[in-house]
């Protein structure tokens, strides 16, 4: 259940100075998660499941959601809560249902719904979800 | 000095004693003298109890006072209290007018007068024994004290009286939880009982499948006599036998066959006759009571629907005096279970094979919208159904407008018939105005099996006032005293020109009503029947000023509100010749009219008729899902309150509708239930105003001459089977119970 050395050497200390830090940050971070992918393949069986590939895909695509983001505490907390995730996900903590259903590929991630929802108003959208809106 | 005062205080007991004794010098001692002693001094000497003023009354129990003669009033002290009541009132609904419960069992406001429950019993000064306030009629100055100890040992005497045969039926009784008996033994009743003998049992009667007796638990109150024999205009009820023999029942082995027969199940005030597809189902206390509107037939009487979680348990009417007093038919009553089999939950779309599959929503609406872009807008067909509200149909309306297309109807609107003048497709005279006619002439038109609460109605005048009944139909079974005038137009025609006999009874007749069928609309010589029919009206000063006696009873929920916003059949080849057909609850509609090539969508809650033909099913939400505006025969626009959720993946109808007008690009205007109620505020006004009648503005004068000829076929009748009208009813087990052994063959 011990965390891996190399996700103990970066834990999120609270306080980025100004954006470049930040961004280093995130980069570190990011740089950790990958290097965590092949654990999570191990411990959760997710051989056949999915791609190294496509799990990097499903963490960028999550860090690029808050691209937008420019204040550097955010991103921090951002990070810190990332961190925890990963940290989660590492020590067993979560499921194969958990994985597969919130990073795998599939029907309701941002990925694939992007398209066909995106010119849709909010009555079709609440429509398509239930008929209490 | 007050050292000393303080020493003083500090002696020991004894001189403490001799102490007090000295000091009561000053005070005086209480001496007691014989005369003060004795009862009748003592009410001598007590003061006068200052007038209190009491605090104001309120009339309880929905009591409503109706001065028909203001000079008439008379005063009565009800426990002190002085209230003005009208001549003729009971001592009972004096004391109601006061604000004063007086316990009962055998007395309804709405039945007549029976008096041997006794339960009722007050004192009344200067009559020897206590009187029963259900019958004694209240005298100018009479005092009626209602919680004097006479009145209130009459009462744990009547209890226990009552108690003594009744069953130790609690646990297993429907009725606990909402029993009178029960609620006034707890209220009026003694704490103990004396009764060591054995109780006496009674044979269980067959009513029929949806009244359930228990004939034991019967106190003998005879309610459902008298609402048999007056209110349903049916005498199967009676009292057999004498004293504690007595039982209630059909002497012969007969079934309870009237439209009515439910709701003695609601006057029973104990479990002695109770709803039998609702035994044993659930607790009242474990029910939520919604209230709401019926839609199976075009009187929209007022229900509470009781449910426990998803499901609806059972129907219970609603006091509205205006439409259906306190009564609702066996229909509405009985029709719930019905929701709970054959429901559409799931879109669906008919794959190569024939055989549904069932999709998301997405799919669907997106298959849907590709094929109504590839068909020509005139080749665009939608038919709304039987149970649609305004919201719903004004939203299928606009869309079908927007595509091009001008063939929107709802059920039962024939080609031909035009939704112009108001007058001639409502009930005119409102329901709670037939009242005050005195001659009937019903044409084509069975109220029995239309509209149940028209009829009770009816019945309800006839019994009144005596008024005069004529029809003219197919052969048909009332329950009230009818002449069958003729089965066709020919009677129409020789009543319209004088010949028949029934003319002079028209004539004389102060306040004469017509009511014409909505079964009509569907014959091609409607026109001329129609205008025969005014003429009739003309002639005989049916429609006036102060009455208008020309209405039109409509056969289904939607059908009022369909023609006020304009869902009219503009030609007769639509559906032959379309390629796109929208049904929206639409299972009346002739299934192989439609060709073979059509793309069906149907749009429900029941996989009825019209589903097997449909090639892509949208489920809809049942109407106690929804909140949706009915309007009923007389113009009265009401709402009904979602009870229950809606049954797995369904929408609300016009949700759908506006959702698929979106993705065939057409984007309606509106996306929420406000929206759509103004945009029916522009098209029909009156749909919006909730809760009130709005009469048709104009009268027959303004129609042209009709030039048509009425062919000679006999009217049919409109409704066959009476338990099995509308998708909710056929899906019902219990209507096919009753349709099998309750219809007269």
């Amino acid at each position: 259940m011990a965390a891996p050395f190399t996700l103990r050497k970066i834990g999120v200390p609270p306080n980025s100075a100004n954006l470049t830090e930040a961004r280093r940050r995130v980069f570190d971070f990011f740089r950790a998660a990958c290097r965590s992918i092949p654990t999570i393949m191990d411990i959760y069986n997710l051989q056949d499941v999915v791609a190294p590939s496509q799990l990097r895909f499903a963490i960028s695509a999550q860090i690029r959601n808050n691209a937008h983001i420019t204040d550097p505490k955010v991103i921090d907390l951002l990070l810190f809560k990332g961190m925890e995730e990963l940290t989660d996900i590492v020590d067993h903590a979560k499921q194969r249902h958990h994985i597969i259903g919130q990073y795998v590929v599939g029907e309701g991630l941002v990925q694939n719904t992007g398209n066909k929802d995106q010119g849709r108003t909010d009555f079709l959208k609440n429509f398509y979800t239930s008929n209490y809106f | 000095m007050g050292l000393g005062i303080l020493a003083s205080r500090t002696i020991r007991p004894a001189s403490r004693l001799l102490q007090s004794q000295r000091s009561n010098f000053f005070l005086r001692t209480i001496v007691s003298k014989p005369e003060l002693q004795s009862p009748e001094s003592a009410a001598v000497s007590e003061p006068e109890p200052p007038t209190q003023i009491l605090p104001p009354r309120n009339p309880i129990g929905g009591a409503r006072v109706h001065f028909s003669n203001p000079e008439d009033a008379i005063e009565v002290f009800v426990d002190g209290y002085a209230v003005k009541v009208p001549k003729g009132f009971t001592v009972l609904q004096a004391c109601e007018v006061a604000g004063v419960d007086i316990p009962r069992f055998c007395y309804h406001s709405r039945l007549s007068i029976a008096g041997n429950c006794r339960m009722c019993l007050v004192e009344v000064e200067k009559s020897p024994k206590p009187v029963a306030s259900c019958a004694m009629p209240a005298l100018p100055g009479m005092k009626i004290k209602t919680d004097t100890p006479i009145a209130k040992k009459a009462r744990e005497g009547v209890m226990e009286f009552l108690l003594m045969n009744h069953p130790l039926d609690c646990p297993i009784c429907d009725q606990g939880g909402e029993c009178d008996l029960q609620d006034q033994s707890m209220a009026f009743g003694s704490d103990r009982g004396r009764f060591t003998e054995m109780k006496r049992s009674v044979v269980d009667k067959n009513l029929g499948p949806l009244v359930k007796t228990v004939m034991t638990r019967c106190i003998q109150c005879t309610r459902c006599v008298r609402f048999a024999s007056e209110v349903a205009g049916v005498q199967d009820l009676g009292m057999l036998g004498r004293g504690s023999g007595e039982e209630i029942g059909t002497y012969v082995e007969k079934l309870m066959t009237s439209e009515l027969s439910g709701n003695v199940i609601d006057i029973c005030p104990v479990g002695a006759l109770t709803s039998k597809p609702f035994a044993f189902k659930a607790r009242n206390w474990e029910l939520k009571a919604t209230e709401t509107i019926d839609v199976s037939d075009a009187v929209g009487s007022n229900i509470r629907v009781d449910s426990r979680g998803p499901e609806v348990m059972r129907i219970i009417p609603r006091l509205n005096e205006d439409i259906n007093e306190e009564w609702i038919s066996d229909k509405t009553r009985f029709c719930y279970d019905g929701l709970k089999r054959q429901r559409l939950s799931d879109p669906m779309i008919r794959d190569s094979d024939g055989r549904f599959k069932a999709v998301s929503w997405r799919d669907a609406l997106a298959v849907v919208g590709d094929v109504i872009h590839q068909v020509k807008p005139d080749e665009i067909v939608g038919v709304a159904g039987q149970l649609s509200d305004a919201e719903s149909m004004m939203v299928l309306k606009d869309f079908v407008n927007r595509m091009g297309s001008d063939n929107v109807w709802c059920e039962g609107t024939a080609v031909g018939v035009d939704a112009d003048l108001r007058y001639s497709y409502l009930m005119n005279t409102s329901i709670s105005g037939l009242e005050n006619a005195d001659l009937f002439l019903l044409v084509g038109t069975q109220p029995r099996v239309e509209a149940a609460m028209v009829n009770a109605r009816i019945c309800k005048t006839v019994r009144a006032s005596n008024a005069k009944v004529g029809y003219v139909g197919p052969p048909a079974e009332f329950n009230y005293d009818c002449k069958h005038l003729g089965t066709g137009p020919d009677t129409l025609k020789e009543i319209a020109e004088g010949r028949h006999p029934f003319c002079t009874a028209l004539k004389n007749a102060k306040n004469p009503a017509i009511i014409v069928g909505a079964g009509l609309f569907n014959r091609t010589d409607k026109n001329a029947i129609l205008s025969s029919v005014e003429s009739i009206a003309q002639a005989n000063n049916v429609v006036r000023p102060d009455w208008n006696g020309l209405n039109f009873l409509l056969l289904y929920a939607a059908q009022a509100a369909a023609l006020d916003l304009g869902l009219i059949q503009q030609s007769a080849k639509a559906l032959e010749s379309a390629k796109f057909v929208y049904l929206m609850g639409a299972d009346d509609v002739d299934v192989d009219k439609i060709p073979k090539d059509a793309f069906v969508v149907y749009q429900g809650h029941h996989g009825d008729k019209a589903v097997y033909r449909a090639n892509v099913i949208l489920p809809a939400s049942a109407f106690t899902e929804k909140e949706g505006t009915y309007e009923n025969t007389e113009g009265f626009t009401q709402q009904t309150v979602p009870a229950v959720p809606t049954v797995g993946d369904a929408r609300d109808d016009w949700k759908i509708v506006r959702a698929l007008s979106e993705i065939s690009g057409v984007k309606l205007p509106y996306n929420s239930i406000e929206g759509v109620r103004s945009r029916i505020k522009n098209v029909a006004p009156n749909l919006v105003n909730t809760d009130e009648r709005e009469p048709a503005a104009f009268g027959p004068t303004l129609k042209p001459e009709c030039k048509e000829t009425m062919s000679t076929t006999p009217f049919q009748p409109a409704v066959e089977n009476f338990y099995m009208t509308n998708s909710i009813t056929r899906a019902s087990k219990i209507m096919a119970q009753c349709s099998a052994v309750l219809l007269k063959k």
